[in-house]
């Protein structure tokens, strides 16, 4: 926030170099942050890895190496973001991270009154989240991963804001085509962003909770500037606990130091103290360079310790560390005592590649898997009930179907929980199982010609097999019908068949968890050797 | 309060009607397929009473035949042959050559059967892409203003189905675009003559092309028994599943509406079995041959005798015959059969 104090033009201009310079930045990294998110969709497209952000995110990349005690090679480039840390301190935090931006841009009212003022022992409750977050992650859990900012920025923007965007755009197109002299040019604009920047995936009301999380956090910057950033991210506390040996950091030379007060005003985190003489906690500093702008005296510099007169020995909470490590440590036995962080038969259906062990000890709820989907069949779990596994990948088979052709979830997982599989191998791997259901099903129940399902059906031998049989009809008609059967043998439960049946409401076939998913080992395993597929 | 002034107004006044354009997008865009809720047979038709809300509601019925034949054409020609450009071109110099079809300055839509984005077209569940290319190239040839291949497919987005089927690559290289079926251009219209469904939304573009030619593969389907030309039109519908109730009459009905001034049906490859998505190459029959008429109904019952069929087997012909949308005779006709 540029803060409005009188100096003169001279300085004026000096400090609004800096500033901008770093506005620049941010706004580089937000378009760069959404151009992956926009850029991955039906097919990979970026030029830049798609998970650029997740795997610079060294949060992320410690919780899902614990978690899954496996070394993810991808995720290791957070190395950068811990090397960024030690030589120009939380830089990330002020300069790059995209939900900061925002944040940056939210407004803020700033509440004089000292009764109003926020003890500085909340500063700690982003140790405790992080470290309870790594102590789950620990004990093979990655639920609380929920609340690192890129996956709350990035799930945001993929599963709420794309859909109602590219939803709100085809609903105004729709009715401004209806006037004949638009008609040419919202032909021209459909045809430009349709297949570019709008999706085909459906807008799923379940998913606000996850807008209203967002908002949350952006309703708490009413009240400081950066809320989130100093009492809740437990990525800025991990990087706050590096910078503590940063190189470059806030130093300031006593002796010319005038004690105007502009320095901690202008401070988004509340990092200078002026009761401490004007020194910052380092750990709560995002390295933004607005205090050196400011300073009339050019007494706050960002330089290397070896220069004389710097002194930055302000550093009060190595015991609040301490205190916080065994407050996590007490709030994760507890999180575990609590049974719904114990809850293990799901019976969700997953994408295929992953189940869910995997998916408890690798996913980082990002929503990329979401993102890509052609059809917009995987969904962030929604379900309150089963809070371990909030925001998870499910398939929702009747908002869409896994497109035979397609194997994008497995290709942009930053962290492997959906596995890689080769078009060949996802065409046979078990997500689920259909069953119909044939007191709905309009041959079963009404002695009518649908076959739907069977039209629709991707398994070259079919799954669901047809068989003639004559019954008297809903009309009172003896004839001839088709009922369908599944083949439960053949059936990878890919959904197409729930997603396409003509029942209103619910699907009269729909895809269950297949139960002999359970005694496989390996996900995907080929199927009974009698089964002969495509050559 | 301050006061109005001119950017407030304007502000205030963009917003109402982005929100009064979203609203009513969102009435247009929700309302049913057709008039009638799914299954429908037991629900007396009151469409009379319907108001109807666009310009649509009165269609003047299609003329079954086009402007001119001309006397030494083929009713309906056969061509056998290894080159799929080739006998599309013989076939249609049997008919009379492209022109009898395509003026100058047309508006030209082809369409193909582009069902899923899974098989290449060896798999015969998609149209030949050599077949559809030859068509664009002649359309374009004749003086077409533009010719425009589409079709919604249905396992997998159509954009990707394009490519996979190999008709992307060829239509551009004819010349011809590829255009993605926009969810805004769909219109309700009355189907007077129908006698199932008599409302239905339909692609506008399609109602409104100068030319619209219908290039099916000809295939195995369990309900229908063959998808053919007739029933390849179910891809330039809204919720084409909810026509299976009455499936045969219920295609003639949309035939009835949506006329195609040329059929050709591409038999070059067929499926024999596990159709319409196929996927196994043992049910594919290599048949080398291309059927055309300006008659839809004459070239599907000329199609279904190559699986061993007659026109009268195939529920969706003999509707159409019965509405009167073409013969499905064959002996009435002159057929003529050539080998390339």
């Amino acid at each position: 926030m540029p803060n409005k104090h009188d100096s003169s033009e001279k300085e004026l201009g000096r400090r609004k170099r800096l500033y901008r310079l770093r506005q620049v930045v941010q706004i580089f990294t937000l378009i760069l942050f959404l151009y992956l998110l926009v850029g991955t969709r039906k097919e990979i497209i970026t030029i830049l890895p798609h998970d650029l952000f997740f795997r610079l995110d060294p949060l992320l990349g410690i919780t899902s190496i614990l978690a899954s005690q496996v070394f993810i090679v991808s995720m290791m480039l957070g190395v950068f973001t811990i090397a960024l840390t030690i030589i120009t301190g939380r830089a990330w935090c002020g300069w790059l991270c995209p939900l900061g931006t925002i944040l940056d841009w939210t407004p803020t009212f700033r509440i004089k009154s000292s009764k109003m003022r926020i003890q500085s022992h909340w500063l700690m409750a982003k140790y405790i989240l992080l470290f309870i977050i790594i102590f789950t992650a620990i004990f093979g859990s990655l639920s609380l991963i929920i609340f690192d900012p890129i996956t709350i920025l990035s799930r945001t923007v993929t599963s709420v804001i794309i859909p109602g965007f590219s939803f709100l755009i085809t609903l105004v197109e729709i009715s401004l085509y209806r006037i004949e002299s638009f008609q040419p040019s919202i032909e021209q604009f459909d045809y430009l962003i349709r297949s570019r920047l709008l999706t085909e995936q459906p807008f799923f009301l379940p998913n606000l909770i996850i807008v209203f999380f967002f908002g949350l956090v952006l309703t708490l910057n009413i009240f400081r500037t950066r809320f989130w950033c100093r009492y809740l991210c437990p990525l800025g506390a991990l990087l706050g606990i590096i910078s503590k040996i940063a190189r470059l950091k806030y130093r300031l030379n006593q002796e010319t130091c005038i004690s105007c007060n502009k320095c901690e005003t202008i401070c988004p985190t509340a990092a200078i103290d002026a009761k401490n003489n004007f020194f910052a906690n380092t750990s709560e500093c995002i390295s933004c360079l607005d205090c050196v702008e400011i300073c009339p005296t050019k007494s706050i510099t960002f330089q290397h310790e070896n220069k004389a007169n710097l002194k930055s020995n302000y550093n009060p909470n190595r015991r609040q560390l301490v205190k916080s490590i065994g407050a996590a440590f007490f709030g994760t036995v507890i999180l575990f005592v609590i049974p719904i962080f114990q809850v293990k038969n799901y019976f969700f259906i997953r994408p295929p590649g992953s189940d869910e062990q995997t998916l408890s000890n690798k996913c980082i709820r990002c929503g990329e898997c979401a993102r890509v989907c052609p059809t917009g069949v995987i969904q962030p779990s929604y379900s309150l009930k089963y809070l371990e596994i909030l925001w998870t990948p499910i398939l929702m088979t009747r908002l869409g179907y896994c497109d035979y052709s397609c194997t994008l979830c497995g290709e942009v997982c930053p962290t492997g929980a959906i596995t890689k599989l080769s078009l060949e191998r996802k065409q046979k791997t078990i997500i689920g199982m259909a069953h119909i259901d044939e007191k709905k099903c309009i041959p079963w129940a009404q002695g009518k010609d649908c076959i739907v399902c069977e039209e629709m059906c991707p398994i070259p031998e079919k799954a669901i097999k047809l068989e003639k049989e004559t019954v008297m009809n809903s009309s009172s008609e003896i004839s001839d019908v088709l009922l369908p059967r599944v083949i439960p043998d053949l059936c990878i439960g890919c959904g197409i068949c729930e997603y396409k049946c003509p029942v209103e409401g619910e699907s009269a076939i729909r895809i269950y968890h297949a139960e002999k998913l359970k005694h496989r080992a390996i996900i995907g395993t080929y199927r009974k050797e009698h089964r002969h597929l495509t050559k | 309060m301050s006061k109005v002034n001119r950017r407030k107004f304007i502000t205030a006044a963009l917003g109402g009607a982005f929100t009064a354009a979203t609203i009513y997008g969102y009435y247009q865009y929700s309302k049913p397929a057709d008039i009638k809720s799914y299954p429908s047979s037991s629900i007396t038709q009151t469409e009379s009473s319907q108001p109807t809300d666009n310009s649509d509601s009165s269609p003047t019925p299609p003329t079954q035949s086009p402007a001119y034949s001309p006397k030494d054409a083929a009713y309906l020609a056969v061509v056998h042959g290894e080159n799929p450009t080739e006998i599309v071109e013989t076939a249609l110099v049997a008919l009379g050559g492209i022109e009898r079809f395509v003026k100058p300055g047309d508006d030209v839509i082809i369409k193909p059967n582009i069902c899923v984005s899974y098989r290449s077209f060896e798999y015969a569940a998609t149209t030949n892409p050599e077949v559809v290319g030859a068509l664009t190239s002649l359309s374009l040839n004749a003086g077409a203003k533009r010719v425009r291949v589409m079709d919604y497919s249905f396992g997998g987005s159509s954009e990707k189905a394009y490519t996979a089927s190999g008709i992307e690559e060829a239509v551009n290289a004819a010349g011809g675009e590829m255009e993605l079926m926009s969810d805004i251009k769909y219109r309700a219209v009355d189907i007077p003559q129908g006698k199932d469904i008599t409302r239905w939304l339909i692609y506008g573009d399609i109602l409104d092309a100068d030319v619209l030619i219908n290039v099916p593969i000809a295939k195995h389907h369990s309900l229908a028994r063959l998808t053919l030309g007739m029933k390849n039109l179910l891809g330039i519908v809204k919720k084409p599943n909810r026509f299976h109730s009455n499936l045969a009459q219920r295609i003639a009905d949309l035939n009835s509406r949506v006329y195609s001034t040329l059929t050709v049906v591409d038999a070059v490859r067929i499926l024999k079995d596990h159709g319409p998505t196929g996927g196994n190459l043992d049910d594919v029959e290599i048949a080398n041959t291309v059927i055309a008429s300006h008659d839809i109904v004459a070239a599907d019952s000329y199609a279904a005798t190559l699986f061993g069929l007659t026109g009268n087997d195939v529920p969706a012909i003999r509707s159409g015959a019965q509405m009167g949308l073409g013969n499905m005779d064959l002996s009435s006709i002159k057929v003529e059969k050539i080998d390339v």
